[in-house]
């Protein structure tokens, strides 16, 4: 929505007016968007340092944004800019670590930038999880959302992997036939 | 640290960023490092001797509009790559409209003198000593940019930091017109670029390693 890009662009301008309150508001606001950027995007080999990783890639970007927050530009979507830094603090976390990076895998980050789009298909996705059971909803959300392991989901939800996988299975059959059966 | 701590931390005494001051970083960094190189040119290399009446003439003008017309393409490009969703825009493609202008105003000047005139319109006096003089008037003022960078938020290092070597190898080679004497357009199209384009060079390899963050 491009609500949620306004909202997040007000508080950033009164942040950079010196509005202390909401320049700590808006960087609560954006801690489940970035926590979800990089849990996407960090591989799942190893689930606990994956945490930590996250968290520090969080904060790192928390603090750039802080220090760096002259560099935004008012006339431009906040969505933009946020998403940059979290992805150049991304990539350097790659280089730092000597691993490479494709740079096709690049270019499909740049088409998530535009945080506007991205709410918007979030609360179709939102809206359409809601017509499935509430099991099979938080099954998708946990492993093809936040993008946790089957084990994670299982921790996380306190039923069986087994029961997860099944789970995801019928939750995205049921929602294929909404969408095929005209869902709007 | 947990992240409510860090938000804590971070937003505590918070103080207000003036509007234009990503714009203001920018000029103080290459106006300090402009000092310096005004200086040097003053007292290292000196002005020429015929500043004033070379003022009056069209030669002088059209090195400047030249040099100063790159300075601000380059400088606006650095300002925008200092943004982390910036890309450079139209500012390094509008570079080549100085680049064709002075060619076309070389060209002619060759075509109006004698053949046996043209090595000399091209070398000049000062051809083996110009473009590292430009370089190294640049030097400072990409002190001074690189100074402006560090509370910037550049995500392509090494364009930013070859925009960065241009604008202060165009700025450098602007203050080095109140020293350099030749008049030809060849011989300016040839060798201030040459000390501009190794300063861009310079700023494309050490980019990605000094303006990291």
């Amino acid at each position: 929505m491009a609500h949620d890009d306004n909202h997040l662009r007000a508080l950033m301008l009164a942040g950079l007016a010196g509005d202390g309150a909401a320049h700590a508001a808006l960087l609560r606001a954006l801690l489940p968007p970035l926590r979800g950027f990089f849990r996407r995007r960090l591989s799942a080999k190893s689930s606990g340092s994956r945490d930590d990783d996250i968290e520090d890639l969080v904060q790192e970007t928390m603090i750039a944004i802080h220090q760096r927050r002259a560099t935004y530009d008012p006339d431009r979507p906040f969505g933009a800019w946020l998403f940059a830094i979290a992805r150049y603090k991304l990539i350097d976390r790659y280089r730092r670590s000597g691993r490479t990076m494709p740079l096709d895998d690049l270019g499909e980050l740049a088409d998530e930038f535009d945080f506007a789009q991205a709410s918007d298909a979030r609360s179709d996705v939102d809206r359409l999880l809601d017509t499935i059971p509430d099991k099979q909803a938080a099954v998708l959300r946990a492993t093809r959302i936040e993008g946790l392991s089957t084990a994670e989901a299982a921790e996380r939800l306190g039923i069986g992997e087994s029961d997860v996988k099944v789970s995801a299975h019928r939750g995205l059959r049921a929602l294929a036939d909404r969408v095929k059966g005209g869902w709007r | 640290m947990n992240s409510e701590e860090l938000i804590a931390s971070l937003t505590s005494d918070l103080r207000p960023v003036p509007r234009h001051a990503l714009g203001r970083r920018i000029a103080f960094g290459m106006v300090a490092g402009g000092v310096i190189t005004l200086v040097a040119v003053a007292w290292w290399l000196g002005f020429r001797p015929d500043l004033m009446p070379a003022m009056h003439g069209a030669t002088f003008w059209i090195k400047w509009a030249y040099t100063l017309s790159l300075a601000v393409c380059a400088t606006a490009a650095t300002a925008r790559l200092a943004r982390p969703d910036g890309g450079v825009g139209g500012a390094l493609r509008l570079m080549l409209v100085p680049v064709l202008a002075l060619a076309t105003i070389a060209v002619v000047e060759l075509a109006q003198a004698p053949r046996s005139h043209w090595l000399a319109m091209w070398l000049g006096d000062s051809w083996m000593i110009c473009s590292r003089n430009v370089f190294v008037l640049a030097l400072p003022i990409f002190a001074g940019l690189l100074w402006s960078f560090r509370w910037f938020a550049p995500t392509r290092l090494g364009l930013a930091g070859m925009t960065a070597g241009m604008a202060a190898g165009a700025w450098g080679a602007t203050l080095y017109c109140l020293h350099c004497p030749e008049t030809s357009a060849l011989f300016v199209l040839t060798w201030y670029s040459l000390g501009m384009g190794a300063a861009g060079l310079l700023g494309w390899l050490v980019g990605p390693r000094l303006l990291r963050w």
